[in-house]
């Protein structure tokens, strides 16, 4: 049974195992890799091999279930070690080389194909059949949601130089022996794990080979069939799963949070402030070899300086000219090639490498002295293909990109399109270079130009175009090369078009590189003849670098093209970690006090209100302006304070209590005392105080406390309003055995006669008074509408003026003056106030149910009567026969005996507060209509006697 | 998820007398300044401050209450969300040192139990007006078991140090996030939520 039959065992009858490759993952255990399908929908299955290798479906236990969509990710990180991705997974195999291998790769394709179709045409892949093997997975969860959110600024800041993190450059640590070196050899052994010397004799290829597939790392599927549909293949794998070189992104993000890059931005802004300058310099090689063996030295092309370069940037093009290497990233050449270059850079200086690249035959090699490798960070290459198709590798550039201390430098080789006329095409293949080349290990990844330092190398092809091939030897044989550079292809747009924006070239004093007869000096004498044209060049771009030369190699004559090199000093960045430490501090301050300038911030033009005088219905109203003084809208809003219910007491309306400003504008907020009928007897009794504070919550933001003022005596520091009492809203009780005005009654008196039960208490003997049977101060207002109103049209149903209202409440509560004043509706009015504003309705509380409950019988309603205190009784009969001799009035003053009654027992029955707001509308039409039912038998009866 | 800027948050809450410098701490803390007229905080306000600690950037979000004896009923529904509360009295005003145990009984009563205080006895560059001696303070201190510093405002003195060992005992009481703490941080970030003055 093969592993594909194995799977299928494990699935449901419509499903079927497309195609299954062994592996390990990353704990080293045994693996399978399943591509699944179930009517077009495709899903990754990893199963862990119980047993190795497997023989039935129960030897596989499912590991994971991934569909086969956008979001599942397969790179390639190294040769035959892949990586899937998808949501946060991120798991590593490795996988062997052989043809299923290639097979998993094409469907997994296939798969991502089909899916981004189906989706294409609105046809929504369904992945619900995957629930039962997700059902069977151990439920594991070791992500940390902070793993990604942990900004680590000295890491970032490079302030811990010690102990160089490692980074993709680590992996490739072989150090590069000076070529005198054998007198080094000692030292060498200590330093040099992987090379050891006697490689120049016996080269070991397996140790070498795996140096450079780590840290070349082109995706190798070494085994797949030669031939051209695979290639595409390959490269279509390329560009759909992104296989990609480098390590896996782990720890070059860019920062994340925006607080992270706000740091980055100003850190950068202020990068001169902690940096000093060192200059390195830079060696740029490129040579097109043209599929040729190296000769026995090279040293004429990169040795010929006195003083060792300290990095090395060495571009080869046409390294290997086989078909094979248009399939296999494998390449000997790359190998002998690699060797040489090591065997010929500077013998003074000791080198190691940081990078090599390849693109079929587009390498790049990059060298750094050994005193810097430690500071050679975050390195990382990719490549951008652009030969047949658009995507072959035998036409394209490859990258590295290093950063030394804290300037990020990027080295492009390439190789652009050939002959005479395509020019349009080199152009094309730079933009395409120069936009799709990202380097992955970067989040988002990073592009060329994001680079402080750009060194472009290679065989661009541009050629000597508008003159004859005769002028142009003439020209060149009288090295009149300034005259012949103005027809080169390259020199003509620099500077002038898109092409090679912002890159810089040295003047060229050399003659052309190409084309020669292999092994001579001599112009290209086969049939093709072709034109001398310097092909081969070194630009650069970015801040701070100085060019020392420019020339060409004639002594090297393998190849149809002479090498060329240039020689660069560039300034390198190099923090200095306290004054990094003292600005990072810095900045990070400037983002506190930033960040606390923003927060919302308002003005208030009152912290405390004080209110002179205050009187039952009569309104003060005061303003506090808020002023939006901040950079941020702000959206204010009053919060009830500790366990309250509502944000203020019910006394003090506030509106509005929550708007929002923007920045420099205001809101006025009205702060009116009103006391009415609902609060005015808390505050006559002293269960209330007239004095509040209102907490003024800033979303976001701090708070503010205002606070009302009123009766603070003793405090020196505010000045005191005070509520003065009222008759209205004091209780019967207390009104009976009140024998003056209000006015003159003494605050503490009044609390006492307001104390519940404080008329059973009183010794009426005692206090040589008496009681009156029904409050003066309603006797008085009855008596004035009976003396004067009883005739009047439209009694009770005209509405009074609010003035008249309150001057008849003073001459209530002072006594003064013995006439009321105002209209007869105000009186009326203020009579049906008072009654309303009874703590205790007439009909106190606890009986308000029965008397609904009896509406019906009138004796029964008589007997609630007699039940309820006295000074109640009193009262309602006082009532009940004022409002009955009204009604034999009624042919003046146009009372009805139905509003009447509905009047009447709306302000005398009143629920308790308990009930009052919970009832339905319906319920409480019917409360209405039977409190009316109630008054209308005392109002109607024949048989009333009081 | 939102992406936070801090690894771990912290609220400090500033309480004490009247006028004992608690709005001056804050300050020299936040914009490293000094004020010398004295307006009254009337309310409550905060200031945000970002330090690192064990290698954790520590966003501090700092409270500064109102010390007016009017509102020490209403300013206790702020102890509730504090993870560490300074305590701060005046070296010159002995009655504002008296009432550090009724401003102790106030944290029993409303502030969350394992709350991290510190007591500091602020303006002690005034010696010249001093009233209540440092061991007066240490002693205070000693008997409820809680860190005490002498501290100016305004000569800059144990201010940093003030908060940032207050900081360091509520860090060393979070659990290690590589352990359970994520759950730690996590519990305070609702808490964040439903409280409505964050």
């Amino acid at each position: 049974m093969n592993l594909c039959e194995i799977v299928q065992a494990r699935l449901a009858p419509d499903e079927k195992c497309l195609v299954c490759i062994d592996g390990v993952d990353g704990s080293k255990l045994a693996v399978s890799l399943a591509i699944v399908e179930r009517r077009g929908d495709r899903a990754l299955f990893i199963f862990n091999n119980q047993r190795v290798p497997p023989v039935r479906g129960s030897d596989l236990s499912l590991q994971k279930v991934y569909p086969v969509d956008l979001d599942l990710k397969c790179l390639a990180a190294h040769e035959h070690n892949i990586s899937i991705q998808s949501g946060k997974d991120n798991l590593k195999f490795d996988i062997p080389r052989n043809p299923s291998t290639h097979d998993f790769f094409v469907q997994l394709k296939l798969a991502k194909d089909l899916y981004s179709q189906s989706a294409g045409f609105g046809l929504p892949a369904s992945f619900s059949w995957l629930d039962k093997y997700r059902d069977q997975l151990s439920k594991e969860s070791n992500s940390n949601p902070f793993a990604n959110d942990i900004f680590d600024p000295l890491g970032y800041m490079k302030i811990n130089e010690s102990g160089p993190k490692k980074t993709a450059a680590s992996k490739s640590k072989s150090l590069i022996l000076p070529k005198s070196g054998s007198n080094n050899s000692l030292n060498s052994l200590t330093v040099s794990r992987e090379r050891s010397p006697h490689r120049k004799k016996s080269p070991s290829r397996t140790k070498v080979k795996s140096t450079i597939a780590k840290s070349a790392s082109k995706e190798s599927l070494d085994d797949l069939d030669s031939n051209s549909e695979i290639v595409e293949t390959l490269g279509e794998i390329q560009k759909q799963f992104g296989l990609a070189v480098g390590v896996p992104p782990k720890e070059n993000f860019k920062p994340g949070t925006a607080r992270d890059t706000l740091i980055e931005y100003f850190l950068h802004d202020r990068e001169s402030e902690f940096t000093d300058i060192q200059h390195l310099s830079v060696f740029c090689g490129t040579w097109n070899v043209n599929g040729k063996l190296p000769p026995d030295s090279i040293l004429e092309w990169l040795s010929v300086d006195t003083e060792p370069p300290d990095i090395y940037v060495i571009g080869f093009q046409e390294l290997d000219l086989s078909n094979q290497a248009y399939i296999f990233s494998d390449s000997q050449k790359e190998v002998v090639w690699q060797e040489k270059v090591e065997e010929c850079l500077h013998p003074k200086g000791r080198y190691r490498e940081v990078k090599l690249i390849r693109l079929v035959g587009v390498m790049l090699l990059v060298y750094i002295k050994e005193e810097y490798y430690s500071h050679v960070r975050h390195a990382d290459c990719d490549m951008v293909a652009t030969g047949i198709l658009g995507v072959m590798g035998n036409k394209g550039g490859v990258s590295v990109r290093i950063q030394i201390h804290n300037t990020s430098i990027c080295f492009v080789n390439c190789h652009l399109a050939a002959h005479q006329d395509e020019i349009e095409r080199r152009n094309q293949d730079y933009r395409d270079i120069e936009f799709k080349l990202r380097f992955k290990q970067f989040l988002p990844p990073l592009t060329i130009r994001e680079h402080d330092i750009v060194f472009w190398i290679g065989d661009m092809n541009y050629r000597i175009s508008d003159l004859d091939i005769n002028e142009i030897k003439d020209l060149i044989a009288a090295s009149r090369y300034k005259e012949l550079v103005m027809f080169d292809q390259l020199t003509k747009q620099l500077g002038k078009t898109d092409v090679f924006r912002g890159y810089s070239e040295q003047a060229i004093k050399f003659q052309p590189t190409y084309k020669y007869d292999t092994g001579t000096d001599d112009w290209d004498t086969s049939e093709k003849c072709r034109t001398p044209a310097w092909c081969d060049r070194v630009l650069y771009k970015g801040r701070g670098i100085e060019p020392k030369v420019y020339r060409f190699h004639p002594v090297l004559k393998i190849s149809d093209h002479k090498p060329v090199s240039s020689l660069f000093k560039v300034e390198i960045k190099v923090v200095d970690p306290k004054r990094c430490k003292k600005v990072y501090e810095d900045v990070n301050k400037m983002l506190d006090r930033l960040e606390n300038d923003y927060l919302p911030q308002v003005e208030l033009d009152h912290r405390e209100f004080f209110f002179g005088e205050v009187k039952f219905i009569e309104s003060q109203q005061k303003d506090l302006t808020v002023m939006n003084t901040g950079q941020v809208p702000v959206t204010y809003e009053f919060i009830n304070k500790l366990d309250d219910r509502n944000f203020s007491k019910p006394w003090l309306k506030v509106g509005p209590n929550k708007s929002v400003i923007v920045p420099g504008n205001k809101v006025v907020i009205s702060m009116e005392v009103y006391i009415d009928k609902n609060n005015v007897g808390d505050l006559n009794s002293g269960k209330d105080t007239l004095s509040d504070i209102l907490v003024l919550h800033l979303h976001g933001g701090k708070d503010f406390f205002i606070s009302f003022l009123f009766l603070l005596l003793n405090d020196v520091s505010t000045v005191y309003g005070t509520y003065v009492p009222s008759s209205f809203g004091c209780s019967v009780e207390a009104l009976v055995q009140m024998h003056g005005p209000i006015r003159e009654v003494p605050v503490a008196t009044l609390l006492d006669l307001e104390q519940p039960g404080s008329l059973s208490k009183v010794d009426v003997a005692a206090t040589g008074g008496r009681l009156y049977s029904v409050p003066k101060e309603i006797w008085r207002m009855v008596d004035h509408i009976w003396r004067y109103g009883r005739h009047q049209d439209d009694l009770f149903q005209q509405p009074g003026l609010d003035m008249e209202v309150q001057q008849i409440r003073d001459c209530l509560d002072t006594g003064s003056p013995d006439l009321l004043p105002g209209s007869i509706h105000s009186v009326a009015e203020a009579l049906l106030l008072f009654l309303e504003s009874l703590p205790e309705p007439v009909i106190p509380f606890p009986f308000y149910q029965s008397c609904l409950e009896c509406v019906n019988n009138y004796l029964l309603c008589k007997q609630i009567i007699l039940k309820i205190p006295e000074c109640h009784r009193n009262l309602f009969h006082y009532l009940i026969s004022f409002f009955r001799e009204l009604l034999s009035n009624a042919e003046h003053n146009n009372l009805s005996i139905k509003s009447l009654a509905s009047m009447v027992g709306e302000i005398i029955l009143r629920a308790p507060p308990s009930m009052s707001s919970n009832a339905s509308r319906q319920l409480r039409k019917s409360e209405d209509l039977k409190r009316a039912a109630f008054v209308y038998h005392f109002l109607t009866s024949e048989d009333y006697d009081e | 998820m939102a992406k936070k800027t801090y690894d771990l948050l912290f609220k400090l809450l500033l309480i004490g007398d009247s006028g004992v410098g608690k709005t001056c701490l804050l300050f020299r803390f936040s914009d490293d300044a000094f004020n010398t007229t004295f307006i009254s905080t009337i309310g409550i306000d905060f200031k945000i401050k970002t330090v690192e600690l064990g290698g954790k950037k520590i966003k501090l979000q700092i409270w500064d209450t109102a010390g007016q004896e009017r509102f020490h009923t209403i300013t206790t529904s702020y102890y509730r969300g504090a993870m560490g509360i300074m305590l701060v009295y005046d070296i010159t005003n002995a009655k504002t040192f008296d009432n550090i145990s009724k401003w102790l009984r106030n944290i029993d009563e409303h502030a969350n139990e394992d709350v991290e205080k510190m007591i500091l006895g602020n303006k002690c560059d005034m010696e010249d007006k001093r009233q209540v001696s440092k061991d007066r303070g240490d002693a205070i201190a000693k008997e409820h078991g809680i860190p005490f510093l002498e501290t100016s405002a305004k000569a800059n003195i144990n201010v940093e140090k003030a908060f940032m060992d207050l900081a360091q005992a509520i860090l060393n009481k979070t659990p290690g996030r590589d352990s359970e703490g994520v759950k730690g941080v996590d519990i305070y970030t609702k808490e964040q939520g439903s409280r409505r003055c964050c």
